[in-house]
């Protein structure tokens, strides 16, 4: 089998694997990080959401083989990050998750608007989260929690 | 909803990419972003035994501007050009119509040239290159070719690359500094696949009108396009006439398309049209 070594949250992680392997599976399996989390497999839930090389991006539609030397965030890497320090504070307090199989992938998504546009629309908001579904809450709790948490971020 | 097994080669130039393409015989593809092949291998809709990837060839990655106009690497993300990373011919077309592709997680990856290799009707880098007459660009064991943005696809998932062609990057022409443009989509849900989408592109010595995610090929539309050239306001009476062009200029063309289909080509061409006389279109929530 073909090896493939990359950066996970800091961690070198080198492993011979399937070239069929996706990142997420690899993630999950060979990195330990179980907040990747596999709703449809084909890049339409978000769930899967984390970042490659600091970029948004879906794990599920990334071949872990053609990500060699890619340096590869999850949510467990952002566990000290400012922007979700003050998300998880905002998701709690504005009831932003309810079974919580879409957060990972929102916070990390919600993470990337944030840190591109700031404080935004109701609007612009929800356009910029129409790529990760939620089957709970509705969504209004959600967007309530990201712009509760951009003004918080604002005011510090 | 794992893929087939499958070998995984990096291609390192463009020739080798070609020969690899030509000693598996059809039965490997091309990857670059894998934003849409991934997705059709996990749900074995694809299945080749062999996929090349293409993106750690560094002549994909360029861009830069031309004498008149912009060349795009294939392997150009929809992030850089929605961030303008890259130049822009299209007086704001391309970063407009970048940013409205998918989601951000997929336009980080997703490529221009991928897009257009793979030829999805509703994908909308087919129509726009037609509506800003792009040269597409390709290498194949034959050599270079090219042509025309609005004569490569043939029909749907089809185009005129060969079987070992690797395409390399598509030419823009500058818009004239008058030329005017709107573009408009109908989606079922922000950044799903495009129902209907026409873009325009109005300028007083040529204009164009280009509908897509037809089922097949984008499809232009002569008769909207003079009658546009000559328009100077939106009046009216402005949808009307340009729903009867449209109209005419469907008599010509021999793809079917259903009833319902025509009706959301027309509201996505008139919508286009007004767009680029500076009206813009009523928000989609409000409908």
């Amino acid at each position: 089998m073909p090896n493939v070594t990359l950066r996970v949250n800091g961690d070198v992680v080198s492993r011979d694997i399937e070239a069929r392997m996706s990142l997420a599976d690899f993630l999950r399996e060979h990195a330990n990080c179980r907040s990747v989390h596999l709703g449809c497999e084909h890049g339409v839930c978000g769930a899967c959401t984390i970042l490659i090389d600091g970029r948004l991006a879906r794990s599920c539609i990334a071949l872990a083989i053609a990500l060699e030397g890619a340096d590869v965030t999850t949510l467990e890497g952002l566990h000290a990050d400012a922007t979700i320090a003050q998300l998880r504070e905002s998701f709690h307090e504005c009831h932003g998750l309810q079974c919580g199989y879409c957060t990972p992938g929102m916070l990390v998504t919600a993470r990337d608007i944030i840190q591109r546009e700031g404080e935004t629309t109701e609007k612009r908001l929800r356009e910029a989260l129409a790529g990760n579904i939620c089957r709970c809450t509705g969504y209004a709790g959600i967007v309530a929690s990201i712009r509760h948490a951009a003004e918080a971020l604002k005011q510090d | 909803m794992k893929p087939n097994p499958f070998n995984y080669v990096r291609a390192r130039s463009i020739s080798e990419a070609i020969d690899l393409l030509a000693s598996h015989a059809g039965e490997a593809k091309i990857m670059a972003g894998g934003q849409s092949l991934v997705p059709m291998l996990n749900l074995r809709i694809a299945a080749p035994d062999s996929i090349i990837d293409v993106t750690a060839i560094p002549e994909l990655q360029q861009s830069g501007e031309t004498s008149d106009g912009a060349y795009f690497g294939a392997c150009v993300t929809h992030e850089r050009i929605q961030r303008g990373e890259t130049p822009d011919p299209s007086n704001g077309l391309m970063p407009r119509i970048a940013a409205r592709i998918a989601y951000q997680a997929v336009r980080n990856r997703g490529t221009i040239g991928g897009s257009l290799a793979l030829a999805d009707p509703a994908a909308d880098w087919l129509t726009t290159t037609v509506a800003l007459d792009a040269t597409i660009e390709w290498t194949g064991p034959e050599g270079p070719g090219s042509c025309r943005a609005e004569d490569f696809v043939l029909a749907a998932y089809t185009t005129r690359l060969g079987p070992a062609d690797v395409l390399t990057g598509l030419r823009i022409p500058n818009l004239t500094q008058q030329a005017r443009w709107g573009t408009y989509k109908l989606t079922r849900k922000t950044g799903e696949y495009a129902h209907a989408m026409a873009t325009v592109v109005r300028s007083s010595g040529r204009s164009r009108a280009v509908l897509g995610a037809t089922g097949g090929a984008p499809i232009r539309l002569p008769q909207t396009e003079d009658h546009l050239t000559g328009l100077k306001l939106w009046d009216d009476g402005a949808a009307s006439r340009l729903a009867a062009t449209m109209a005419s200029d469907l008599q010509g063309v021999t793809l079917q398309i259903s009833d319902v289909h025509a009706w959301q080509l027309r509201t996505c061409l008139i919508r286009a049209a007004q767009m680029s006389f500076g009206i813009e279109a009523p928000d989609m929530e409000t409908i």
